[in-house]
């Protein structure tokens, strides 16, 4: 479980995160939904350590990641903004790699290693070296090494951001699957259908700051719109921009 | 610090540094380069040295001066050849370096006392043939003033007198003088390699992880920043070592094929100075590579990178420019700063001089300190915003 509270960050003149609060529960596919530059990477990164706050609090299962970020990246599995490969490494030693960073290591995760292979159809590409992945292919190593320790909780960047129908479809796939394993699964997305068709809980940002929280039904029925894409351009005010 | 995930990081870089052709090319060339350069100028410098001792003096009309010939011939080395044809000719075409021409009066003239004239043709703008050139004119002036005092001494008159002046050279630089600077290079070509051996994996490590933005996705990992960075530092300190020891075995290598003794040079090295060698050089391997690795954190680039690299090679180099233009020799207070020490250290092992013990301890200390200050600053850059996210 993710519990966010009024979560503050600004770079310099600029306020990128305004008083942030939500929560992912155990179980659960939430969704952070918001048009490009409304602060849903920088809420990330502070969930997963690599940006400190200037105010607010983070608890992963319970653990504040501000006082104890090793503590709390234990417990997590990230698929960040940028996710590069070591070129001259193969799939299964990315995944390697990053287990043994979490400390694991002989039979326990070779055979993880061989689980994740097995699930997210690696095995063609599995010995092979990364320079020249496809890349639907690179996505899948990148989600295989972030889920090598069996985290309780996801946090995936814009996951199909670029990728094919089929590869989606297999990030979506892999999605369902972390939910019903009863995992808190929390993801970006600038992509109203991508949100609607996988999400039990939406937030939406703009601006820094959440302008609505929900099940999609619930946002449909704040907004009066029967469209979630029209409820979500009537929350995020991109029609007052653009107009 | 976490030893263990240091290891994990440690050992991934090894592996991905053995895969990188570039990392190990640098290596191999960057220790290949010295050794391949100081063979090849000993040679040069041994070849000039016979050429310079045993001489074949092509001479045009030598029947005319049979003294002057007979002379030449009892001096050391010297041998009197038929001269050629067109003696400007030979010279212009560079078949010869230098001929003696006598002259048809030479003999007349000679007799009679009055100045008898050789020729020496020689090209004046061909810095190889001026030794020879030289040497030549030096020994038939001498001939000529020994016949100056007998003719004098005949005539009862002091040769001092006909020598208001005499010029003595005091020469200081001799080959085998030239052949021992040579000498001096190890040090540095060993020094080089310690810079140049880790620069590829240094790189790679840092900007090459920022380049292609595999940083964020390792930092994600519950692992303290100072354990990756050190696991990174330690790859880079082993391509370092590897690539000094190479290169000063190669050196090593080169100079058992040089007849050093032809120089008068006494060189030799046994276990005990070759266990100097390294233990002066090797904490080197720890400052060249955790400064590469602080400065390489910087760039957002491999290319970037490498530019800065670049030009954090000339400070090897500083020492030796340094001592040309402030002559201090070797003092104690330059063994604890890094490369300083390391020039020093070597020179005194390679010179014979046995430093003592604890001197190697302070050197190797103060470069593991510099490299421990370089892999602390580094670790404060991995918690920079601007250098995680800066792509």
């Amino acid at each position: 479980m993710i519990e966010v509270s009024q979560l503050h960050k600004r770079f310099g003149e600029i306020v990128a995160v305004d008083d942030v609060s939500f929560t992912a529960a155990d179980g659960t596919v939430t969704g952070l939904l918001g048009p490009n530059g409304a602060g849903k990477t920088t809420t990330l990164r502070m969930l997963y350590g690599l940006i400190a706050p200037d105010r607010g609090r983070i608890h992963v299962d319970g653990v504040d990641v501000a006082s104890d970020p090793l503590e709390a990246q234990t417990k997590l599995g990230v698929l960040p903004d940028t996710h590069g490969l070591y070129p001259r490494l193969t799939a299964r030693e990315h995944v390697r790699y990053f287990g043994r960073l979490h400390g694991m290591n002989g039979a326990e995760l070779e055979t993880r290693i061989g689980e994740l292979i097995e699930t997210l159809d690696m095995t063609g590409i599995a010995d092979r070296r990364s320079q020249g992945f496809s890349h639907g292919e690179r996505m899948k190593v990148s989600v295989a090494r972030a889920l090598v320790h069996g985290p309780r909780n996801v946090l995936l960047d814009e996951p199909t951001n670029g990728l094919d129908v089929m590869s989606t479809r297999a990030v979506r796939e892999i999605i369902r699957r972390l939910r019903a394993e009863g995992k808190c699964v929390l993801f970006s997305s600038h992509v109203m259908q991508e949100v609607s068709a996988l999400c039990d809980s939406i937030v939406i940002i703009a601006r820094g700051q959440v302008v609505a929280r929900g099940t999609p039904d619930e946002l449909r029925s704040q907004t009066g719109q029967e469209n979630l894409e029209d409820a979500f351009v009537s929350l995020t005010g991109i029609d007052e921009i653009s107009q | 610090m976490n030893l263990s995930r240091l290891q994990v990081v440690f050992f991934k870089e090894m592996l991905d540094g053995v895969r990188d052709r570039r990392s190990l090319m640098s290596v191999c060339i960057s220790a290949l380069l010295g050794p391949l350069l100081m063979g090849f100028m000993f040679n040069r410098l041994a070849e000039r040295q016979r050429e310079a001792q045993d001489i074949k003096i092509p001479v045009v009309g030598a029947e005319r001066a049979p003294a002057l010939m007979n002379w030449l011939e009892q001096q050391d080395g010297i041998e009197i050849v038929e001269g050629p044809q067109d003696p400007e000719e030979a010279v212009r075409e560079r078949d010869e370096d230098v001929v003696v021409v006598i002259d048809d009066e030479f003999g007349k003239d000679f007799s009679e006392a009055r100045p008898a004239e050789v020729k020496l043709v020689a090209d004046g703008s061909r810095q190889t043939a001026r030794p020879k050139v030289r040497r030549v004119r030096l020994l038939i002036e001498r001939y000529s003033q020994q016949i100056a005092v007998l003719r004098l001494i005949v005539r009862g008159v002091s040769p001092a007198l006909a020598t208001p002046i005499r010029v003595q050279d005091i020469e200081v630089s001799s080959s085998q003088q030239r052949a021992a600077t040579l000498l001096n290079f190890i040090p540095l070509f060993v020094v080089l390699a310690a810079f140049a051996g880790g620069m590829q994996i240094a790189t790679d490590t840092t900007a090459g992880e920022r380049e292609r933005g595999s940083l964020e996705s390792l930092l994600v990992n519950p692992v303290p920043r100072e354990s990756i960075v050190i696991g990174k530092w330690m790859a880079a300190v082993v391509f370092s070592a590897c690539s000094v020891a190479l290169t000063f075995f190669l050196c090593l290598a080169v100079l058992q094929r040089i007849p050093l003794n032809e120089f008068g040079i006494r060189f030799s090295i046994g276990p005990l100075e070759i266990l100097g060698v390294l233990a002066a050089t090797l904490p080197m391997a720890l400052l060249a590579t955790g400064l590469q690795i602080f400065i390489a954190t910087f760039a957002r680039s491999f290319k970037e990178a490498q530019s800065y690299l670049g030009m954090l090679i000339m400070l090897p180099m500083l020492p030796g420019i340094l001592s040309v233009l402030y002559p201090l020799g070797n003092q104690p207070w330059m063994i604890p700063i890094p490369i300083l020490g390391q020039h020093v250290l070597l020179a005194d092992v390679l010179g014979g001089k046995a430093p003592e013990l604890i001197w190697f301890g302070v050197a190797g200390f103060s470069a593991l300190v510099a490299g421990l200050v370089c892999v602390y600053l580094t670790t404060r850059l991995f918690h920079k915003e601007k250098i995680i996210f800066g792509r």
